[in-house]
């Protein structure tokens, strides 16, 4: 009995490590875009969270005004 | 029993199906948002999005938010007309470092035959007009949010404007921009003018912002 607790505890490890890995993948390129667009890169840090947590970092930057200015919409191609 | 279960089951996956769809669509609006804050067309970012729904899968989208996080954005460069050599600070090399905006630029090779000046006018949230003009006999004018204290001086009284908050140059038959740290900001055509970025040739530009006073930038 106690080897199917071993091996859950193993499957769980196993989605955290990957859900971490993906997360990484993630955060590294959504950093530098909040960085760019004058948001702390720690707001990438949002993609840890599962499920929403991408939606949460598309939501600030599609919805918030970035610090560090827009392209103007003559200039949007 | 079962079918009662069966039929439970296929309503879970019913839902979970209406929660991916509405999460895509979703996700793909936002991503046309982004994209176009950016200054791309803002089908590239739904595409990337509805690529997901596609055999090939997400591996797509995952490579093209690399790309976009550290493609040059054209945002970031420089307005119409100003791609030509401008302005150079002082102190500042010309191709050194500039995080997100244009190069700074050298000197103009040579000085066209229009005299004419430049004028900046717009209204204050006061409901007071400004009509500031630049004649181009000093080569350097201060915007600033007090009064005039010197022939250079161009005043913007508001309280959103910095004491001094932007520094305009003239060369020959361009006008030049640049921002001197001011927390209420300077945009040209809605993009935000940092001091990093140096002055910034705005000869084609129409309008300016400085903190929350909006100027429209014509000639005389």
């Amino acid at each position: 009995m106690t080897w199917i607790l071993g091996l859950g505890s193993l499957v769980a490890f196993a989605f955290l490590i990957a859900h971490l890995l993906l997360a990484l993948v993630l955060i590294i390129p959504t950093w530098r875009i909040c960085t760019r667009a004058g948001f702390s890169g720690a707001l990438s840090l949002f993609h840890l969270v599962p499920l929403i947590g991408s939606f949460i970092v598309m939501a600030m930057l599609a919805f918030s005004t970035w610090p560090n200015g827009e392209a103007s919409p003559g200039r949007r191609s | 029993m079962m079918g009662a279960e069966i039929a439970a089951l296929m309503g879970f996956f019913g839902l979970t199906g209406a929660f991916a769809l509405v999460g895509t669509v979703l996700a793909a609006w936002m991503a046309w948002r982004i994209v176009e804050k950016a200054g791309l067309p803002g089908w590239t970012g739904l595409g990337a999005i509805l690529l997901t729904l596609t055999g090939i899968g997400s591996i797509v989208p995952l490579v093209l938010l690399w790309v976009f996080a550290f493609m040059r954005w054209p945002r970031d460069e420089a307005p119409a007309g100003a791609a030509t050599p401008g302005f150079a600070p002082a102190g500042r090399p010309a191709g050194g470092p500039n995080p997100s905006g244009p190069a700074a630029l050298a000197a103009p090779a040579m000085a066209l035959a229009d005299r004419r000046g430049w004028q900046l006018t717009g209204a204050l949230a006061s409901g007071g007009v400004v009509a500031l003009a630049i004649d181009g006999t000093s080569g350097t004018y201060v915007l600033t949010g007090a009064p005039s204290a010197q022939a250079s001086d161009l005043s913007v009284p508001d309280p959103s404007v910095g004491q001094p908050h932007a520094r305009l140059l003239t060369a020959g038959t361009r006008l030049g921009l640049e921002d001197l740290g001011s927390p209420g900001g300077t945009f040209i055509d809605g993009a935000r003018l940092l001091p990093e970025h140096g002055p910034r040739d705005i000869s084609g530009a129409r309008a300016i912002r400085l903190g929350s006073v909006d100027l429209a930038l014509s000639r005389t």
